[in-house]
């Protein structure tokens, strides 16, 4: 993570919450969800309600197949997941 | 920001949300800022992001991962403060992917010449041409 900001200063609940994340899966916060739980209320609250509804709600696309083409777009991008 | 309030379909409503949001919450830069970020990041020929700060909206926008430690430091050393800059990565990639959004579905709608997203009115389309970056191919 190139800013410190969003590596290391995030408010108390965030940080609880990061916290939780790494005892319970054992490794190392991935830097998205860092980014994510930054100043949620700036962008990552409303992005996780976004990314919630386009992949998991409603649609004649299948989970597996929305998580396709993520995978594959993020491939284009060279930021691979 | 005609645009941002015309939305249609399914995720119009998240979309304009997670807009407003980055758009208007108090932060550490100027809205018209981040207004104007977003907008050179989705395609529109804007010239009101400082030049300083242009170079880095573009590569956020059209190639992110060759972003290094180098161009953030010139950046931090200009002054500017890892929420400045969080805001204005921010504002640059939600930009380019919602041109990237908008060009995609005016090319399934059949559309030549698609509208650039989240621009003045008085901007010009950009030809798809222009703006076929990224990936890659760079």
């Amino acid at each position: 993570m190139r800013l410190r900001a969003v590596e290391h200063r995030h408010r108390l609940p965030e940080r609880l919450k990061l916290a939780l994340i790494r005892v319970v899966s054992g490794r190392r916060v991935p830097d998205v969800v860092k980014t994510l739980l930054y100043r949620p209320e700036f962008f990552g609250r409303a992005m996780c309600e976004w990314t919630q509804a386009v992949m998991r709600g409603p649609s004649a696309w299948s989970v597996g197949e929305r998580e396709l083409f993520a995978a594959f777009t993020s491939r284009l991008n060279q930021c691979v997941f | 920001m005609g645009t941002m309030h015309e939305r249609r379909g399914r995720y119009a409503a998240y979309t304009t949300r997670l807009v407003d949001g980055v758009l208007t919450q108090p932060g550490h830069t100027p809205p018209e800022l981040r207004r104007a970020v977003l907008a050179r990041a989705s395609g529109a020929p804007r010239e009101d992001v400082p030049p300083a700060l242009a170079a880095y909206v573009d590569k956020v926008a059209r190639h992110a991962y060759k972003v290094t430690d180098e161009d953030l430091g010139r950046l931090q050393q200009a002054g500017h403060s890892d929420d400045a800059l969080f805001e204005v990565t921010v504002s640059a990639a939600l930009g380019a992917a919602l041109g990237r959004l908008e060009r995609g579905l005016a090319a399934l709608r059949g559309e030549s010449s698609p509208p650039v997203a989240l621009s003045a009115s008085s901007s010009p389309p950009v030809p798809l041409s222009a703006t076929r970056r990224g990936g890659t191919r760079d």
